[in-house]
């Protein structure tokens, strides 16, 4: 207990201290991850049940596009905006989510984004009020109240915060009766529904969940970059959060977080090469599929085990003569 | 709708009908011997179309050997594909399907960086002129894809249904336990439903090469109408897949005409969404016990 | 006051059939046995009871309420649960947390509370009362180990202790002593007998073991070809002629007799 304490102070005090060590530009890769934490995290929320899904991207859209306009075209305050949007991501989530009760799996994927796609061929195909292929602009930078946030490092820390609020929620349910219900559902759906369990409900509840926290990532995002257009949310941005999840591994509840941290790293060192990066990525995700399916998260029992043994032999060691 | 609009839009959605179907009977092939679903289809056939630019533009080859010869080179990358991803992923279709996303981008960066990203390659027709119908008129280039189809389609049944192999082949699909039992190598067997399925693609991509702009992210939107189509059609159903494959044919190019080509990607992706949730084997699949 | 009842159940799939004209009535706080030759129809007619197939005709009423169109978890929640042959358990998680999740029905954690609320109090009154029932059945002490690492024979425990997690009013146990050895079907018939002496639970038992079923059985009603063969106490099972002449060659029955 006091070893979980401890890790979680030091993280603390990098996470705050990190957007004053490194350059400027760098503040935004922070920001973005700040997203993608939430995002990779409310991916695992879905999986958590046994579906994968290729709409969650999208859901985050949506809440982009409900930030942009509540805030633009109905005037309504940042701090009211972001978590109706989140509601809002969670409705289209449910809309997504169940007429695919009936399939799992492969159909599942695949039929999530087909409905997915048709949410966002329909920015694409609407200029009012979404913008068309071009997309919304000139979206309101946050505010709380009188306080303008959208400075780089105050944003960072509002990010930051949502971030934590988000996993922290995320993982009351992960601990809960109602995580455990979801783990059952991907085990054995059939020994659950005889329990009294209705598994389609759950697996819904799951995805609509997931769509909330990814919907407030899209907010969050949709104020900073101040422009958003449907390019954005495109199957090729999902199969790069699908690379967090595995990279990082999803059996345990810290696994997308290190996989966001660990391919947030990879993509920064591989700036100077950037056109290569889609290529790096491509492997990366063949090599974890292929290779290592359970993700980053297996190897942390044995780094944990060497750390002890390490710390053990410390102990082993005579000591200093005074 | 104008009479000659008419005929001119049915023409031009049997030769899409023509150009999905030799994309999607390789897709439905995977799918049906070893449930591989490969996001890399697209990208197989970005190759066939590289391979023309290569050998007809660049080298100067005579245009059929050049489509012929994508046969080949797209069925070995379809092998290697297998090999290093199908195989070690068997059993987890979203594990393979993901995989090849992966594959996807590694393609597409490969061919950008060796041959330039962003610069569409227009290649020079070689059958210039076109036929004329009822006031429509169709490029000799399009049109010859429709006989084109139709080879490569009868061949595929031919071979499945009266080859020792390609019977192997349905052997395997239908139970592969079975067919492991009477001595079919299932690894052989999936070894070649791949080079089939890339050396298909790389023929439809070949075939397409002077018709569309020629891109390494040529394959992002057939790949997602070509899901669509082996979804409709039946996964498993090379039937399936020709007559899914004309059926959206025929939407894609009537609604484009009548409205835009986005509400026309809608209209398929809206088809797929509806026979999932109400047919979920397909049009002319069958239903798992 | 009859708890559950079917009325001329019948149940195909596609040409097969599988149950045909069946009419049973099982009475509250009886012990019933359900026995036939392999393929007669026993899982079958707990798959429709259950909900996990709908009949193709005929009803199943639960306490005078027709449930034959419901989905097993609505059924489970009116108070009619089976179990598996198969081992039915949560492999990754332990002994206590299986039966605690089984608390569904009856656990204080809404989504709401979850979100809101402290739900430390609550989660703690689930695991108690899964530990009272693993008390119950014996499996007090192996509590936290995995599920995945029990021994056969215990699994099946386990898988009665989750199907008693959700308090039932009728307990449907399907071949509960297959596979086990001498030790373990002791232990097994045990809890069965503890459940119907001490809790007066209602109890449907499909079963092979002709001993198990002669023993703790009131009364029998035995299946073939989805047809209702005979039905009585264990004594006119054993003697009849068509029951036996049905097994003609089962070893087990002949050697009751």
């Amino acid at each position: 207990m006091g070893m979980k304490l401890t890790g979680f102070a030091i993280v603390a005090v990098i996470a705050c201290a990190l957007p004053y060590m490194v350059e400027l530009y760098q503040v935004e890769v922070l920001i973005i991850l700040m997203f993608n934490l939430i995002l990779a995290q409310s991916y695992r929320l879905v999986n958590t049940t046994g579906d994968w899904s290729l709409s969650h991207i999208v859901t985050m859209g949506v809440g982009a596009y409900s930030s942009a306009l509540i805030t633009k075209m109905l005037g309504w305050p940042f701090w009211l905006s972001l978590p109706l949007s989140g509601c809002v991501a969670g409705a289209i989530g449910f809309m997504i989510v169940f007429p695919l009760l009936r399939t799992i799996g492969f159909g599942f994927f695949i039929g999530s984004f087909a409905l997915g796609e048709f949410v966002r061929l329909i920015w694409v195909k609407f200029h009012y009020p979404f913008g068309g292929p071009r997309g919304l602009i000139n979206i309101p930078p946050a505010s709380i109240g009188p306080f303008d946030i959208s400075d780089m490092i105050v944003y960072y820390f509002f990010c930051l915060g949502i971030a934590v609020l988000s996993i922290w929620i995320m993982y009351r349910i992960d601990r809960s009766h109602i995580g455990d219900t979801f783990k059952a559902i991907h085990t054995d759906p059939t020994l659950c529904e005889t329990v009294g369990i209705r598994v389609p409900r759950y697996r819904a509840m799951a995805f609509v969940i997931g769509a909330f926290f990814a919907g407030i990532a899209g907010a969050l995002m949709a104020h900073h970059q101040g422009a958003i257009d449907p390019h954005s949310f495109e199957a090729t941005l999902m199969v790069y959060l699908i690379i967090f999840v595995v990279v990082g591994g999803v059996e345990t509840f810290w696994g997308p977080i290190l996989g966001v941290i660990v391919m947030t790293v990879v993509f920064e060192l591989s700036r100077p090469l950037e056109e290569w990066r889609p290529l790096i990525a491509g492997a990366i995700l063949i090599f974890f599929l292929v290779v290592m399916p359970g993700g980053l998260e297996i190897l942390v029992p044995k780094a944990m085990a060497i750390l002890r043994k390490v710390s053990a032999i410390d102990r082993l060691l005579p000591k200093a003569p005074v | 709708m104008e009479f000659s609009t008419l005929i001119q839009t049915i023409a031009n959605s049997i030769v899409q009908g023509s150009v999905y179907s030799t994309v999607a009977v390789g897709l439905a092939l995977g799918f049906g011997v070893m449930k591989m679903a490969n996001f890399a289809h697209g990208e197989f056939y970005m190759l066939g179309a590289y391979v023309v630019f290569l050998l007809y533009t660049t080298l100067g080859a005579p245009f059929p050997l050049a489509v012929l010869a994508a046969f080949p080179i797209v069925a070995a990358v379809g092998m290697l594909t297998e090999r290093l991803i199908f195989r070690p992923t068997q059993g987890n279709v979203l594990a393979g399907f993901m995989a090849t996303a992966g594959l996807a981008f590694v393609l597409q960066v490969l061919v950008g960086q060796a041959w330039g990203v962003g610069l569409m390659r227009a290649i020079a027709t070689p059958y210039m002129g076109a036929l004329q119908v009822g006031g429509a008129f169709i490029g000799w280039q399009r049109l010859l894809i429709v006989p084109a189809a139709i080879a490569m389609v009868a061949a595929l049944w031919y071979f499945l249904y009266n080859v020792k192999i390609g019977k192997a082949l349905r052997a395997c699909a239908q139970d592969p336990e079975v067919a492991a039992l009477q001595g079919i190598s299932i690894n052989k067997v999936t070894l070649l439903a791949m080079a089939i399925a890339g050396g298909y693609a790389g023929i439809a991509g070949a075939l397409m090469a002077p018709i569309q702009p020629v891109t390494p992210y040529m394959g992002h939107d057939i790949i997602i109408t070509a899901f669509i189509i082996v979804i409709v059609g039946g996964m498993e159903s090379i039937a399936g897949a020709v007559l899914a494959a004309f059926i959206l044919g025929f939407i894609h190019t009537f609604v484009t005409t009548l409205f835009d080509g986005v509400v026309a990607t809608m209209a398929g992706v809206a088809l797929m969404a509806l026979i999932l949730i109400v047919k979920p084997e397909g049009l002319l699949g069958k239903v798992k016990a | 006051m009859v708890l559950l009842e079917t009325k001329e159940l019948s149940k195909y799939f596609g040409g097969l059939r599988a149950l045909r004209d069946l009419s049973i009535e099982v009475e509250a706080g009886e012990i019933r046995g359900v026995i036939g030759p392999n393929g007669a129809g026993k899982t079958t007619l707990f798959n429709v009871i259950s909900g996990v197939y709908k009949p193709s005709s005929g009803s199943v009423y639960f306490k005078n309420e027709r449930v034959s169109a419901m989905s097993p978890s609505e059924i489970a929640a009116r108070g009619a649960v089976r179990t598996f042959q198969r081992d039915a358990v949560i492999h990754d998680f332990s002994v206590l947390r299986n039966v605690a999740v089984a608390r569904h029905l009856h656990t204080g954690q809404t989504l709401l509370k979850t979100l809101f609320g402290n739900i430390g109090r609550l989660q703690r009154q689930d695991e108690e009362k899964a530990e009272e029932i693993l008390e119950f059945v014996g499996l007090y002490d192996l509590r936290h180990e995995l599920a995945a690492n029990l021994a056969h024979g215990f699994q099946r425990v386990l898988g009665i202790a989750i199907a008693l997690a959700t308090e039932p009013v009728l307990l449907m146990l399907d071949e509960p002593v297959a596979g086990m050895n001498p030790t373990e079907t002791a232990h097994m018939t045990g809890v069965i007998d503890k459940l119907h002496k001490e809790r007066g639970m209602t109890i449907m038992l499909v079963e092979h073991d002709m001993k198990t079923v002669m023993g703790i059985c009131e009364k029998i009603t035995v299946i073939d070809f989805g047809e209702k063969l005979a039905e009585g106490p264990p004594k006119e099972i054993k003697n009849d002629a068509k029951v036996v002449e049905a097994y003609l060659g089962a070893e087990d029955f002949v050697a009751q007799r």
